[in-house]
């Protein structure tokens, strides 16, 4: 049986003034996923995140979190809840510790001198504990504001836009944090970002988003099934073939020792390696344009289609 | 109330004042120049160089008009009671007209300090992340007016204190007795100027939530001050008298204003409010 959801939102709508950022928006979460809601810049994912946490109202719809409406028992939500903001919402003339101090007696944790000192280690900041924030690079900058955001020890993660204005090494080891703290405590994680391909490997589902609409929800490989209707397949080989297909699967010759298969599913892979192998060499295989950015691509083409 | 998470915001917020330099340099400025620098000039030159060069001030005519134009009272009866020009200046000048320029040092310290802490939250992006967390609406805002009220108490006190010793050493020589404090400066000190602190911090409340950033919400602050700067001019004139009834009634309107306003921020600024007008 699925879990009952954690999170649920029901024909929600949302302006601002005169423009429309979230239309008839309904989802749900369930207990200890992690969830990417995705889309460009202007979808509506930080106005989803403010709506599920009771900081601004739907204009219709329910929003509900741990079975109640953020609204009405907003501050028992908030504390079980925490937010990563896109600024990581530091005081910048405090410093670490200062900081996750400032945070810890504001959401009433006890105790937390050990709980500061035990996430200023878990996400490498013990050193730096006295330094203010405000000399810190971006990416210990968020590292910061999640350890902030899990000093209470919420039930639920918000982070939006968590890896913006991170390297590439830096966001690695930030989507590592997040995926082990999932693993380890069974966090719920809600993401929001537009950066696809880092996420891809991260998020249990995806909730894609348009203009403030869902447009498209599921697993990378309920998205596969839906959304790619032949594969091509990347074949490294010393096969030697001749003409546009081998045994009924057309081909291209990217460059030598480089062949590129297209087949009907997914299926028919190990068939083809089979028939491959038995007269050649495979160095490597890999099933093109199943990332989650051509996935994407694909449902904003259909949704616009 | 979370009276934990207050303070936690109210300290943290004093501690923020030593980060900005526009904060901190009006605070420590306008005491030294105001209680120490002008008093401590003007008396010295009174004494060095008498009524008569000392420009202006020498005008006996204006200055006995100024003193007859005093509703008869403990004022023009203590000043009339002097047995020289020199020291009638001086008590006029430091009992009396120096008390409304008290009132524009926590009025101005106050106003920069919340427009600080309000604007400086916003333009930095922590509001959004205060109003994610389950502090309530009225702990956040007691713990700012804590913050703002604190240290404005704390530099009037500081400033009647430099101001006495100020006073009371240079002026002794002259006087033959402590001149300060008065029961006016007692008034002022306890009931008047708590008033007007918590007063301009409610207004400043309301303006910074209504503008952008900290300049708009200083320079919209600065206004205060011209109420202020009526009441130095009407004391100077001779029109206005801030006796010690003036100051106690004074105080009991102001606090009572400030009272309006507090409803005024209860009533129009919850978390969704505050929110959609504050996070961008």
């Amino acid at each position: 049986m699925a879990p009952s959801p954690i999170i649920r939102l029901s024909k929600v709508s949302k302006s601002f003034k005169d423009v429309q950022a979230i239309k008839d928006l309904s989802f749900t979460v369930s207990k200890g996923e992690i969830v990417g809601l995705l889309g460009p810049n202007g979808a509506g994912k930080t106005t989803v995140v403010r709506l599920i946490n009771g900081v601004i109202a739907a204009d219709a719809g329910t929003v509900e979190i741990f079975g109640q409406s953020p609204l009405a028992e907003s501050n028992s939500i908030r504390s079980r809840t925490g937010v990563l903001t896109e600024s990581a919402g530091l005081y910048g003339h405090m410093t670490a510790k200062e900081n996750l101090a400032f945070f810890a007696r504001i959401y009433g944790v006890q105790d937390y001198p050990s709980r500061i000192d035990m996430l200023l280690q878990e996400f490498g900041l013990a050193e730096y504990k006295d330094r203010k924030a405000e000399t810190f690079s971006t990416g210990m900058r968020k590292r910061l504001g999640i350890a902030k955001a899990l000093i209470h020890r919420p039930d639920v993660l918000f982070l939006d836009e968590p890896t913006t204005g991170l390297d590439p090494e830096a966001s690695r080891d930030l989507l590592g944090y997040i995926k082990e703290l999932n693993a380890r405590d069974g966090v719920t994680i809600v993401l929001a970002t537009h950066l696809l391909r880092q996420v891809q490997e991260l998020c249990h589902r995806f909730l894609f988003l348009h203009r403030g609409q869902l447009i498209e929800s599921g697993t990378l490989r309920q998205l596969e099934d839906k959304y790619l209707k032949s594969f091509q397949v990347k074949v490294e080989s010393d096969l030697k073939v001749e003409g546009p297909s081998y045994r009924g699967f057309p081909l291209q010759q990217v460059e030598p020792g480089v062949l590129i298969f297209t087949v009907e599913t997914k299926s028919q892979v190990p068939e083809l390696l089979r028939q491959i192998l038995s007269e050649a060499s495979v160095y490597s295989a890999e099933i093109l344009g199943r990332d989650l950015e051509t996935l994407y691509f694909n449902v904003r083409g259909n949704f616009r289609g | 109330m979370d009276r934990r998470a207050m303070w936690a915001i109210a300290i943290k917020d004093i501690k923020a004042i030593r980060s900005s330099v526009q904060v901190w340099l009006p605070m420590i400025l306008v005491p030294i120049v105001m209680c120490a620098l002008i008093p401590g000039g003007m008396i010295y030159g009174v004494r060095r160089f008498g009524i008569e060069g000392m420009g202006n001030m020498g005008n006996m005519d204006s200055l006995a008009k100024l003193i007859d134009s005093l509703p008869p009272g403990s004022l023009r009866d203590t000043i009339t009671s002097f047995d020289s020009p020199e020291k009638q200046v001086l008590y006029f000048v430091l009992n009396h007209l120096f008390v409304s320029f008290f009132l524009i040092i926590p009025l101005m310290l106050s106003s920069v300090i919340t427009a600080n802490s309000f604007a400086v939250e916003k333009e930095r992006g922590t509001l959004e992340t205060l109003l994610f967390s389950p502090v309530e609406i009225r702990t956040l805002f007691a713990g700012k007016v804590l913050s703002a009220f604190i240290p404005g108490m704390a530099v009037t006190f500081l400033c009647g204190l430099v101001y006495g010793i100020v006073v009371n050493v240079l002026a002794y020589p002259l006087f033959e007795e402590l001149i300060f404090p008065t029961l006016n400066w007692a008034v002022l000190l306890l009931w008047t100027i708590p008033a007007v602190i918590l007063f301009a911090i409610f207004i400043n409340v309301i303006i910074s939530a209504k503008v952008k950033g900290f300049q708009e919400a200083y320079q919209l602050s600065g206004l205060l001050v011209l109420p202020v700067l009526a009441l130095v001019l009407g004391q100077a004139l001779g029109a206005l008298v801030l006796d010690t009834q003036w100051l106690l009634w004074g105080g009991a309107m102001v606090l009572a204003l400030a009272m309006g306003m507090l409803g005024f921020i209860s009533r129009h600024f919850d978390r969704n409010r505050l929110f959609e007008s504050q996070v961008s």
